[in-house]
């Protein structure tokens, strides 16, 4: 172990290569991270690169310490800290810089190598894609090529060849032991320990605010928000909207939850159609709860703010199950408090001055506020496309942009303007987020609903009738109601003149089934956790409910299928079984062997044969009909079955001694 | 450490086993394998994988763990199959002088597929690494410096391999006895070989000239091994070459007495010095050291038998 490989591991090859391998699996995180960190990267790996190839010296130690220090620094003046997911990752990629830097031995290219892989995971805590997945099994295929290289090039460095189709081969035979070990390994609910704050950035679901575009941004992701048991029928799409943070505050651009919020009692005038069901709600890090329109009872630790906003005393960090009731028909707020009410009708008169106009309009045209609503939600109806990749609203007048200029967007576009506009047209109206849809799991008839489904829609506040709730998107996609979000934006991203262009429907079968791959991605990859764990291991009859049985599961499987590819590999080194003729011919050599006649190595068959009639006459007939035939599989036309078992027939009843 | 404890390991599996006969072949019980220094730290990391993916919930994260690792198993098998079933004899040995590299050939053969990076190594030495061919001889020097005169064991030589990801070291271990014989150094601060130890048939008396210088240009005709002494010597010292032709067609007897040195080693550095002096320079000579005589001849076996002569002074009888 003493005797590390010298000097010849470390030629200006296998260097080239590690160096290509990091700048590779670096390069996605270059575009997230500032721009100093990809030009210190990118110049360090240039420095190393240099070094090995012109055989320079190395830098002196003081030099390497001090970029390493400034490194550190600069992380910590970049974020405040060293830790969490973009510090740490930033930390990492200058830290595995500098181990390029510093580099001598052959035991720290492997090192360097191992941070290779950590850098591979860095990357998924941004991106778990299918390209990504692709892309960063790639750069695995050139760590573990880099690897083979070091040790191949012991005497000459390796070709590329010699590099690449060893380490594929070694990936491709470790596949099968991956699936087991990925579908059997025991899944854990939650984190180990407390996460960075940062860690779940882009995943934590909806927040407090919300201005145009940051549904959309939710709506890429899969990750479960929580998931339903209904005790009985799962009642209609159309209904299942999920009520979360009430957002009243609106500065022009974005909604917001208000400061002041006296908590209420849940009672209703009327209060209908009630509904059973328990909520198992995924961590996100806020106060707020989620519960069906309306919700009948408070779960204990909850309150209720007076519209209707559930609050859990500690903010959700665990994953967290309530029973609930709610009532699908139902009637509250009928009395409207004259501070809350000009609370909803306030806006910025200086702001979105189109969109007030035209709520202005039709409040002068219709004195029914019924009516200016039905108008409203016909001009959304008449000209509004629902996409998941709204154009950016980049003026101080975002809502003029979107209602009269782009005229694209998704939820949160609908339900802000449409707000905007009852504001102005002097009907009380505030913005609900939360959840509509889910996808329904036949196997345990459970609703999941995932961050995707995040949702934006809108109540107004009508004499009489309380608080009613409007949901603008319905008027321009009925489908995101009525059967879910993925029904509602068909492929995500299709750009429209492409689809006009593609009149055999080519592009967008390809783009279907690409989206189905990705659902099934979603499903099957990256949405295998412990629910789906055992949903899938009690299909295949494995009723692996505790964590023991399914490591007993695991050990056994694993031996098997590694024992599997072992004996595969091993039995292709095992030396060839001969023909039946032969082994025949040995033994019977052998025997006479035993007898005192063993057969010379340059011997043939006939001058063996020869020799044996000439010591023992006796075994004369019997040598003869076992030397012809033998010459015959070898020599002439071969055996047919009938013949070869003959011989071993004749061989086995063959005693010469 | 390991490498300690390994060493330990094998002294006790292999206490009785050693030296054995050629040819050896690897087969499963002789091949030990255990994870690299590298191997350790590369599951430590296949731990911080895991953990970090448990602890973000990264389902692509415990696909790379879960695929390195089952890389890591594979490679085992590989590094294993990269030693299994290898045949080893032992090659020739050339004898050497004291104080330089003495090769100790092994000659390797593969029945299947070809083997990256084997490496040889006697215990805490530099190892040399080779690949070994599909059913081919692959030989493979074993360097050892030979440190003192007599006999060279190169003794316990492990082999093991690597190959392909450095994440284990599978070895096994074969002594053959193979030795060679060590030459004491020559000393060339011995001279030129005392005229008095010239053979006592009296033919031969060395006389200086010149005349004689053309005659032996003769010898490096007839020989070609002794053609590159002439090289060299005409390199070296001139003077010593008139002197000594003259007597070329003499005999000489070398003698223990003759060489005049503190110590016996020493005297046997001059003694060895001689026999290349003279053998280069075409004499026949002989020797005579306490034990041993050889009577005078010449030739490279002659002057082969001379140095082990030397070399095993004091030692027992060559086996």
């Amino acid at each position: 172990m003493s005797a590390a490989i010298p000097n010849a591991a470390l030629d200006a090859r296998g260097v080239m290569w590690l160096l290509g391998a990091m700048l590779f699996v670096v390069a996605p995180h270059l575009a997230r991270m500032p721009e100093w960190v990809g030009a210190f990267f990118v110049l360090m790996v240039a420095w190393r690169g240099w070094v090995a190839w012109r055989a320079r010296h190395f830098p002196m130690r003081w030099v390497v310490f001090l970029l390493t220090v400034a490194a550190a620094a600069g992380t910590f003046l970049q974020y405040g800290r060293l830790f969490g997911r973009d510090a740490g990752t930033t930390l990492l990629i200058l830290m595995a810089a500098m181990k390029l830097v510093e580099m001598r031995t052959s035991r720290e290219v492997l090192l360097a190598i191992h941070l290779g892989f950590v850098l591979v995971m860095t990357n998924f805590l941004y991106s778990q894609t299918i390209p990504m997945g692709i892309y960063m099994l790639a750069c695995v295929w050139i760590f573990v090529a880099t690897l083979v290289g070091y040790q191949r090039g012991m005497g000459r460095p390796a070709t590329v060849a010699e590099r690449l189709v060893p380490a594929g081969k070694l990936l491709a035979q470790a596949l099968p032991l991956m699936v087991v070990l990925f579908v059997l390994f025991p899944r854990v609910t939650g984190p180990l320990w407390a996460l960075p704050q940062d860690a779940r950035a882009g995943l934590s679901g909806l927040s407090d605010t919300m201005t145009p575009g940051n549904i959309s941004k939710l709506i890429q992701s899969e990750a479960t928000a929580f998931r339903v048991e209904f005790d009985g029928d799962i009642p209609a799409y159309q209904w299942l909207y999920f009520r979360g943070p009430v957002l009243w505050a609106f500065d022009g651009r974005s909604w917001r939850m208000s400061e002041f919020s006296p908590a209420a009692a849940l009672e209703y005038p009327k209060a209908e159609r009630p509904v059973k069901y328990a909520m198992t709600v995924e961590p996100h890090g806020k106060h707020w709860l989620f519960a069906l329109d309306v919700p009948g009872t408070l779960p204990p630790g909850v309150s209720a703010r007076h519209d209707l906003q559930l609050r859990s005393v500690r903010p959700v960090d665990a994953r967290l199950r309530y029973e609930m009731t709610s009532y699908l028909d139902y009637r509250f707020g009928e009395k409207l408090p004259a501070g809350f009410r000009e609370f909803a009708l306030r806006f910025n008169t200086w702001q979105n001055p189109r969109t007030i106009a035209l709520g202005r309009q039709w409040a002068a045209e219709n004195p029914d506020p019924r009516r200016v609503i039905g108008r409203a939600l016909q001009y959304f109806n008449s000209q509004f496309t629902y996409t998941l990749e709204p154009p950016l609203l980049e003026s101080d007048d975002p809502y003029d942009e979107f209602l009269f200029d782009k005229k694209r967007g998704f939820c949160e576009h609908y339900a802000g303007s449409f707000a905007l506009l009852m504001r102005a047209a002097g009907i009380p109206s505030r913005i609900v987020t939360g959840y509509q849809g889910g996808e329904i799991n036949p196997l345990n008839r459970e609703l999941i609903v995932r961050q995707a489904d995040a949702h934006a829609w809108v109540e107004v506040w009508l004499e009489g009738e309380g608080w009613v709730r409007v949901d603008p998107t319905s008027a321009v996609s009925p489908n995101r109601i009525d059967s879910g979000i993925n029904a509602a934006l068909g492929p995500i991203g299709v750009i429209p003149s492409l689809i006009a262009a593609d009149r055999l429907g080519i592009l967008s079968n390809l783009r279907f089934a690409w989206d189905a791959l990705n659902s099934q991605w979603n499903q099957w990859v990256l949405g295998y956790n412990i629910d789906r764990q055992r949903q899938f291991l009690t299909r295949l009859g494995i009723d692996a409910l505790d964590w023991m049985t399914l490591a007993l599961w695991l050990a056994g499987v694993s031996f098997a299928v590694a024992g599997l590819v072992s004996l595969w590999l091993v039995a292709r080194d095992l030396p060839r079984r001969d023909p039946p003729a032969v082994r025949a011919w040995k033994r019977y050599g052998e025997k006479l062997a035993r007898a005192g006649l063993a057969r010379a190595p340059h011997e043939g068959p006939l001058d063996y044969l020869a020799r044996v009639r000439a010591a023992r006459p006796d075994l004369g007939p019997e040598a003869v009909a076992i030397t012809e035939r033998y010459v015959q599989a070898r020599y002439g036309t071969g055996l047919t079955a009938p013949e070869a078992r003959e011989l071993a027939q004749r061989v086995r009843d063959f005693r010469p001694a | 450490m390991l490498a300690n404890l390994r060493q330990s390991i094998a002294d006790w599996i292999f206490r009785a086993r050693f030296p054995e006969t050629s040819p050896v072949t690897l087969v499963q019980r002789r091949i030990f394998i255990l994870p690299s220094k590298e191997g350790y730290v590369f599951a430590l990391v296949l731990l911080v994988l895991l953990v970090a993916s448990i602890n973000y919930a990264l389902s692509l994260g415990f696909i790379l763990t879960f695929l390195l690792a089952a890389m890591g198993s594979v490679a085992m098998l590989h590094t294993w199959r990269n030693l299994a079933h290898l045949r080893i004899r032992p090659g020739r040995g050339d004898s050497v002088f004291a104080g330089d590299t003495a090769h100790f050939a092994v000659v390797i053969e593969s029945p299947v597929r070809e083997r990256f990076a084997v490496g040889l190594r006697r215990r805490d030495e530099e190892p040399v690494f080779a690949d070994i061919a599909e059913r081919e001889a692959t030989t493979v020097g074993i360097a050892v410096k030979a440190g003192r005169r007599g006999r060279l064991k190169c003794g316990r030589v492990e082999i093991y391999t690597r190959y392909p990801v450095g994440l284990f070291h599978a070895w096994s271990y074969f002594d053959f006895g193979q030795g060679v014989i060590v030459y004491p150094r020559p000393d060339p601060s011995a001279g030129p070989p005392p005229s008095r130890s010239v053979s006592e048939s009296g033919e031969g008396v060395p006389i200086p000239g010149e005349d004689d210088f053309h005659h032996l240009r003769e010898y490096r005709q007839g020989d070609p091994l002794r053609h590159v002494a002439w090289k060299a010597l005409a390199r070296g010292d001139q003077l010593l070459t008139k002197e000594f032709h003259a007597t070329a067609s003499g005999e000489l007897w070398l003698d223990w007495n003759d060489a005049r040195a503190a110590d016996p080693e020493a005297r046997l550095s001059f003694l060895a010095h001689w026999v290349i002096e003279c053998e280069r320079i075409g004499l026949r000579y002989g020797l005579r050291i306490p034990g041993v005589s050889v009577p005078p001849d010449r030739g490279e076996s002659h002057r082969a038998r001379c140095l082990e002569a030397l070399a095993l002074h004091g030692e027992g009888a060559p086996r």
